[in-house]
Parts: structure tokens; C-alpha cells; sequence
């Protein structure tokens, strides 16, 4: 990759973060919805505290990495930023990479946080040193992987972000429920065993089991080589899926719409 | 007129469809060194279809093809889209970045050192009477200042075309000529410039030649002066004739000309051809002894040459839409 690419998806990356980490939706969906999530799961129950890690860490990791991605297409396709992105000397991978970097760093700087704060009081059932490499291992490809799918999901050209938010909601939640966080994966029946590992947050919570001495029924090896799976997939998914629909955006939404209805009236005058 | 300018921008059978709509149609063109090209058009004739697909924001497909100096614009998308500037109707830089960091945003993914974003913005802040509003989000800036600013992110890296679509659309007359003067000036530096605008009287002061687009087509390419000659039969000749006109004089005005319509005693000859006119309508006069109290020759306006090319063209379409439907 040439210096100059490199360059150009810093900045991307850098416009990214300070123009969108305070817009509400990423609050919401990012840190007000784990939080109260969260609450709702401990609050009456009797967890222990290395459930609540595993629980906690999934949620924040997924809900924070899929927070920024999908709001940043909409707003820029209605502020009209984006074809100004399209029209100077970017490539369309580029511009997405510079959407997935942003929304990582800020998935891992919050989930980092948060692990740090609820590592202490179980700090002594962590199996081994190699088990903290682990879960920040987990938590990065987490933050890849939920990234790209926000970036996949915001391929659906859309000008308003509460669109897409709808969607991603619709696919969020079944993933966290097949996921492992609520019932893990060794205490559920076969058949829905299988379910659970059409949701990557599966390998993630399985991986943390793994780290925090809980029952698990896949190694740490093999969730690593699940979570880098299921992140080259929803990359390589989101950049041709982009690439179909990119176009789309000055046609399909509210904007263009209206202008295409226009010509398509004319056209058959 | 253009010929012996070098081509800096030659587009080859543009075509871009939306599903069942043809919003480009097919169309092939050259922009040549200097001057100002004006592309006008209703409002769904192609004219921004066509600016997106020229600037690659849109994948050229099949045998669209877009020759930037002779350089092919998909062999090398990165450099040469670095010799446009494009100023778009509405801003669409960044509302919660300050001018500056807009600025600096712009330059760098443009390849520029912070050095030279700095010098640059120093002077084109100067030029469009911005320097006091550098730390100042866009936001907060009235539409003709946020048309100023994108103007100097469209020239920060000093682009060879300059590409404006409809740059004064809704903004205040001070703004349009702070604007218009802009365009001007930068035409006197030799920059190549592509416009789009509804606004007639502009297309007529600034632009040198006038692509005029319709149903995705382009219907007319000439300079202004030559649009207005070629159309022949809008010259207006209004007169007034002194005193009391008779029934007899009247009539022979109308045998005379077939095209002259009466209000009281204000005639309005619509004429094909102005010059030959008057002498007949001389002669006339001298012969019956009849003097003329006033005499207007209107000649004929860019916008009447326009909506008589769009409504000419608009026909012809309707014709063809109907003959297709009957045929099915």
C-alpha cells in the first residue's frame, strides 16, 4: 500500500472520529443501550462476576463497534460530503477503510476500558498471561469484525441514519441472543447449538469463557481462527456490497429519488 | 473557434442509466483549453449526471469514456482527478469542521504538505474575503459564505478545470457577483471552466460556449452569440406610427408581413430575418408618407433561444413516445 493511501485513510479515520463519536445515535446505540442492557441482565439474578465479564465485555465490544460505521453513510450522503469524498483522489476502499479503522479505535479504547475496570475484582481466576493477549485479541477482532458490519449493513442506500439503524437493530439483536452472552453456549441443546455459531459474538464470548475459567466448548485457538473467519468475511461482504450499491445512494434516496421521478415523467412525456 | 486550443477534457459516448431511465443518453464532447463552457438544461436534463460522471463520482460503464489530456480517467483515477475542482450547488464540505480544518482536510487527502495548505489558504482567503472566518465552523456561515468557502476548497490544489454546478443558485445578489466576478477572473488566469445554471442572463454574460442538454442528450453546442444568430425567428420589431392609421395602411402592413400582430397603435413584427425587415417596412413608410413615433428591435434573448430548443426538442420526443406506444 503506497504512503499517499496510507495517508489518505488516517485522515479519513481522524474526520471520522471527531465528526461523529457525539452524534446521538452513537451514544445510544453505542453506550446508552449496553449500559441499560447490561443492567437489565445482572440486575435480580444470580450471576457471578466472571459471567458478568464475559457478558459485559461481548456486549460493549459488539454494540460499541457497530455504533459508527453504519451512521457515518447516511449523514454524509444527505450533507452531500460523500460524493465530494468520490470526487476527489480516493478509492472507495479508502473511504471505507477509514469508516471500519474509526469505529475500531473507538470500539477498543471503550471495550478496553471497560475490561480493564471489570479484570480487577477477577483478576485471579485470569487462566494464564496468555489469556489477557487473548481477549484483547478478541475484543480488536470484535471491533474489526462489528465495524464491517455496520459498513455492510449502511450499503442499503439510505440518507437518514434512523433507516439504518433499524436494520442493523434487526440484526444485532438476534446475533447477541444466538451469541452466548445470556446462555452459554454449553448449556444449550444440540440443535440450537448449531445456531449459536451462525453469531460470531459466539467465538468471542466462548474465547473470553476460555480466559475467565468458565465452561467453554471451543478452544481459544479455534474461536481466534473463528473471529479472524467471520472478520475476512464481513470485510470482503461490505467492500463489494459498497461497491454495488455505492451509486445507488445518488438515486434511491429521498434527494434522488424525487429528481429521478422528475426525469423518468419527462422521459416518458 | 476552439480547434486549434488543446482538449483538456474529452468525454466518449457518456451513457448512465437508472433502471429504466436514461439520464445520460449517449453523449460525446470536447472542453478545451481556457474559457468558460456552460451547460444548461431543465432541471432532469443529465446536466449533474454528466458533471458526476466526467469527475469519475460515477463508474464510467461499456463505452462511456472520459479522456482527461488525452489520459485515459479509469487508467489513472487518482491523479487525474486531482485537475478538477468542483464546486457543487450546495455545500458539501463539512458543517461541524471549522473553515481551516476543512481546508486542511481537503488539501491533504489531496495531496498537499501542511506547509502548502497553509500558504495556499492564506491567499485564497485573502481573495474571497474569508481570512476573518478561518476559525469559524461552517455551520455558523450564511449560504453565500459557505459558496466562498467551497470555492476555495474546489482551487486549494490548484486544479487546471474547475467544475461549478449551479454556483450562484439561490444565493444574494452580493454573493452572486463576489461569485460571478470570481468565475471571470479566474477565466482571465487561463483556468478551464465548466458550469451548470438555470440562470440565462449568466450563461449569456460568462460563458464563451453552451452545451444545451435535454432528456439526457445534448441539443445544442455553440458559443451564445451563435445560439442567438442561428435562431431566426424570434427577433422582435415593435414600432408606433404617428397619427391615425387607415384601415388601408393597416391592411397592407398585414399582406406585407405575415407575422405582424397589432395592439392599438403598437405594431410587433416577429422577424426571421430583422435586417431585410426594417428596409421593407422603410420603404413602406417613406412610400405612404407615415412617420414612426418609436421603434424597439428586440433581439432575441439566450432564454427564448433556450426554451424554444427544449420545447422544439420536447415535441419531438412526445412524437416519438406516441409513435412507439402505438406501435405496441
Amino acid at each position: 500500500m503506497k504512503m499517499s493511501s496510507l495517508r489518505n485513510i488516517w485522515m479519513l479515520t481522524r474526520k471520522n472520529m471527531t465528526l461523529y463519536i457525539k452524534r446521538g445515535p452513537v451514544m445510544i446505540f453505542g453506550l446508552l443501550f449496553p449500559f441499560f442492557m447490561v443492567l437489565s441482565w445482572i440486575l435480580g439474578r444470580e450471576i457471578t462476576l466472571s459471567q458478568i465479564f464475559v457478558g459485559i465485555v461481548a456486549m460493549t465490544s459488539f454494540f460499541t463497534a457497530t455504533a459508527i460505521s453504519p451512521v457515518i453513510l447516511p449523514i454524509e450522503t444527505r450533507e452531500k460530503s460523500l460524493e465530494r469524498l468520490l470526487g476527489a483522489p480516493l478509492t472507495l476502499g479508502e473511504i471505507l477503510s477509514g469508516m471500519i479503522i474509526a469505529s475500531t479505535i473507538y470500539s477498543t479504547i471503550i471495550t478496553s476500558l471497560i475490561t480493564i475496570v471489570f479484570l480487577i475484582p477477577i483478576i485471579e481466576l485470569i487462566v494464564s498471561p496468555l489469556a489477557i493477549f487473548y481477549i484483547f485479541l478478541g475484543i480488536s477482532l470484535m471491533a474489526i469484525l462489528g465495524s464491517s458490519l455496520g459498513v455492510l449493513i449502511s450499503a442499503k442506500p439510505a440518507d437518514q441514519t434512523s433507516d439504518i439503524m433499524l436494520l442493523m437493530n434487526l440484526v444485532k439483536f438476534p446475533l447477541i441472543f444466538i451469541g452466548g452472552v445470556f446462555i452459554p453456549l454449553v448449556a444449550v441443546p444440540t440443535p440450537v447449538a448449531i445456531l449459536y455459531f451462525l453469531s460470531p459474538i459466539t467465538f468471542l464470548t466462548e474465547l473470553l469463557r476460555n480466559c475467565v475459567n468458565e465452561p467453554s466448548l471451543i478452544s481459544p485457538e479455534i474461536c481466534v481462527l473463528g473471529l479472524m473467519l467471520w472478520t475476512s468475511l464481513m470485510l470482503l461482504a461490505s467492500f463489494l456490497l459498497q461497491k454495488r450499491t455505492m451509486v445507488k445512494r445518488f438515486s434511491e434516496t429521498s434527494g434522488g429519488n424525487k429528481k429521478m421521478k422528475m426525469m423518468m415523467k419527462q422521459q416518458q412525456m | 473557434m476552439s480547434s486549434f486550443k488543446p482538449t483538456v477534457l474529452e468525454a466518449f459516448n457518456l451513457t448512465k442509466n437508472f433502471g429504466a431511465l436514461t439520464a445520460v443518453d449517449d453523449i460525446s464532447f470536447k472542453i478545451y483549453e481556457g474559457g468558460i463552457v456552460g451547460i444548461l438544461g431543465p432541471n432532469g436534463a443529465g446536466k449533474t449526471t454528466t458533471i458526476r460522471l466526467i469527475t469519475g463520482i460515477f463508474e464510467l460503464k461499456e463505452k462511456s469514456r472520459v479522456e482527461i489530456y488525452s489520459e485515459d480517467l479509469t487508467s489513472n483515477p487518482k491523479e487525474l482527478k486531482k485537475n478538477f475542482g468542483i464546486v457543487p450547488e450546495v455545500s458539501n464540505a463539512y458543517s461541524d469542521y471549522t473553515v481551516w480544518q476543512n481546508l486542511f482536510f481537503s488539501g491533504t487527502i489531496y495531496g498537499l504538505s501542511k506547509e502548502k495548505i497553509k500558504e495556499r489558504a492564506e491567499i485564497l482567503l485573502d481573495r474571497f474575503e474569508l481570512a476573518d472566518k478561518i476559525n469559524s465552523k461552517l455551520k455558523t456561515l450564511s449560504k453565500g459564505l459557505k459558496q466562498r468557502v467551497n470555492l476555495c476548497l474546489a482551487l486549494l490544489h490548484e486544479p487546471s478545470i474547475l467544475i461549478l454546478d449551479e454556483p450562484t443558485s439561490g444565493l444574494d445578489p452580493f454573493s452572486v457577483s463576489i461569485v460571478r466576478n470570481q468565475i471571470l477572473d479566474l477565466k482571465k488566469e487561463g483556468k478551464t471552466i465548466l458550469i451548470t445554471t438555470h440562470n440565462m442572463q449568466e450563461a449569456q454574460q460568462i460563458c464563451d460556449r453552451i452545451l444545451i442538454m435535454n432528456h439526457g442528450k445534448i441539443i445544442a453546442d455553440e458559443s451564445p452569440d451563435e445560439l442567438r444568430k442561428n435562431f431566426k425567428s424570434t427577433s422582435n420589431i415593435m414600432f408606433t406610427l404617428q397619427g391615425k392609421i387607415s384601415d388601408e395602411s393597416k391592411n397592407a402592413l398585414f399582406s406585407l408581413f405575415k407575422t405582424i400582430k397589432i395592439e392599438k397603435n403598437k405594431f410587433n413584427l416577429i422577424s426571421e430575418n430583422p435586417l431585410e425587415d426594417i428596409s421593407k417596412l422603410n420603404a413602406f413608410i417613406q412610400k405612404n408618407g407615415i412617420s414612426i413615433q418609436d421603434f424597439t428591435l428586440k433581439e432575441t434573448s439566450l432564454e427564448e433561444v433556450f426554451i424554444h430548443l427544449i420545447e422544439k426538442d420536447s415535441f419531438k420526443n412526445t412524437q416519438k413516445n406516441n409513435r412507439r406506444r402505438e406501435e405496441e
